[in-house]
């Protein structure tokens, strides 16, 4: 039954992609939109070309990687910040009281408005890269682990109280289990809102990467690049999001929400 | 025969001259004014009353959830001053711990005590045999019906060997057939394993099958109204005449202002 509805909802998926390139296709083909926009077919051929004979000084494969190994390491310590802070924060209220207010300040700052500053902080090579994603990832994991920490379930913590746990197994057995979800959640906003924020990244200055394929089409002039940046940027931030998703269902059984 | 006496009429929970006041605007408000009571061992009390008078307030006082503004519980011949698990608690909202395992929930209480895995997993199972819930051992909450959370919940409490169970109207959320059931059930473990219970509900029918005796409470503020020993055979009949009689007795007593 349940092989019988991933396969169903696989093929959901793969006629909703194929009418989306079809209606596409049909729109170049028989429109003005056609001038301003390259087929569908050329795109992806582009695309799987690209990784064989490279776009500027790389392979498309060689671009994604670039992109990834900014983009991860610092997604990672972005989020361990973020969680760490979020739930010391959620369940300490002496935390609260000193880590949010500046937090809240600089919460809806885009990560776009900290790059002149972080060129200044950090200069123009990896760093200011690196610093973009790492805050990327730190301000939405941390707000939705706030979130997680702070709506634990008073009942549940009487109850353990009850059954004689301490108020560091409190912490350890309840407010950090009850988070998990939260967690997760936070990860996989945080992992699009880094992975998305590398094209900002890489408009910096670089000569690799997903980003770069984009900025550097505006040089060139030539829109079936940008497309095939923006195909690359598309299906690496999916691949990412089902891994993510992947191992929340492992660790959260107990969750129906991550099916 | 003095000593088997006394054996008999050891004190489980005793409490004197319990208030709970809160402050508001227009002064002081009394929850619970001045209950005294006093329960001995393996005793089955089911504290009775109407609808939000205040009974949950005066059973989380008496496990120690919250003080009393004036007055003292001893449990076991010990001050109660904060949760502790020689007491026993099962919620009105089931409140199993979601991300454990049935066995998980119900080998919490002596994991967080620090007892070996060996010794509380065969503990755990001896209780999720008893409440009648073998084969679900590794069933997280979300797969389990209402009243098979509710028995993880005694379980869960049972576990602990607590001297005092609280149960607040564990059964108040559960479908009409599954509270009698589970009020059978709940019968059937104490008879198996004797503890002393405090019971909470606001239903009649279930205090009268449950209780050897039914404390019946005033509605806010919360006062001892009238004690009934209730001596039927056990297990009992909802429709026996002595039953219904009591039923009525109780019923008429209740204070039927909201």
């Amino acid at each position: 039954m349940i092989v019988n509805k991933r396969v169903q909802s696989s093929a959901a998926a793969a006629v909703s992609i194929f009418m989306f390139l079809l209606i596409w296709h049909l729109a170049t083909r028989f429109s003005e939109l056609g001038n301003i926009l390259p087929s569908p077919i050329e795109v992806l051929t582009a695309f799987f070309v690209g990784f064989v004979v490279p776009v500027g000084t790389h392979t498309m494969f060689v671009h994604i990687v670039w992109s990834l190994s900014r983009v991860i390491p610092f997604y990672i310590l972005g989020s361990a910040v973020g969680i760490v802070l979020g739930i010391t924060m959620g369940w300490y209220p002496k935390a609260e009281a000193v880590f949010r207010p500046i937090f809240e300040i600089i919460r809806p700052i885009p990560p776009l408005a900290w790059i002149p500053i972080s060129i200044v902080w950090f200069g123009i090579g990896e760093g200011s890269k690196w610093f973009l994603i790492f805050l990327a990832a730190f301000i939405t994991v941390t707000m939705n682990v706030y979130t997680g920490a702070k709506v634990v379930d008073p009942v549940i913590v009487r109850c353990a109280r009850m059954l004689g746990a301490n108020e560091r197994q409190i912490f350890t057995t309840i407010v950090l289990p009850s988070s998990v979800p939260f967690i997760f959640a936070g990860l996989q906003v945080g992992l699009s809102s880094s992975w998305a924020t590398v094209v900002a990244a890489e408009m910096i200055r670089s000569s690799e990467g997903v980003g770069w394929i984009i900025i550097s089409s505006l040089d060139v002039n030539d829109t079936v690049q940008t497309l095939i940046g923006i195909v690359g940027i598309g299906t690496v931030g999916y691949v990412l999001a089902i891994i993510i998703r992947g191992i929340e269902s492992k660790l959260c059984k107990w969750n129906k929400r991550g099916i | 025969m003095q000593v088997e006496q006394e054996r008999h009429i050891k004190t489980a929970v005793k409490c004197e001259g319990i208030s709970k006041t809160f402050e508001t605007k227009r002064g002081k408000t009394y929850v619970i004014e001045e209950v005294s009571l006093e329960v001995i061992e393996n005793e089955f009390v089911v504290l009775f009353g109407p609808g939000q008078c205040g009974k949950t307030t005066l059973l989380n006082i008496l496990a120690g959830l919250i003080p009393p503004t004036k007055g003292m519980v001893v449990v076991n011949g010990k001050p109660v001053i904060s949760p502790g698990p020689e007491r026993g608690f099962v919620f009105q909202s089931v409140s199993l711990f979601p991300w454990l395992t049935v066995m998980g929930n119900v080998e919490y209480g002596p994991k967080v005590r620090g007892i070996d895995k060996e010794t509380r997993q065969k503990k755990a199972q001896y209780y999720i045999d008893l409440v009648g819930l073998k084969g679900f051992e590794n069933a997280y909450p979300n797969q389990l019906s209402g009243g098979m959370k509710q028995r993880v919940g005694i379980a869960r409490a049972y576990c602990n060997e607590p001297v005092v169970m609280f149960l607040d109207e564990p059964f108040g959320a559960l479908d009409a057939q599954t509270r009698y059931l589970m009020q059978e059930e709940l019968i059937r473990i104490w008879e198996t394993e004797k503890r002393t219970v405090l019971f909470v509900t606001n239903n009649i029918e279930e205090a009268v099958y449950l209780a050897d005796r039914i404390i019946l409470l005033t509605n806010s503020p919360v006062r001892i109204k009238k004690e009934f020993v209730i001596d039927l055979p056990r297990p009992r009949d909802y429709t026996s005449e002595d039953f219904l009689l009591l039923r009525n007795t109780i019923t008429k007593m209740m204070d039927k202002t909201l």
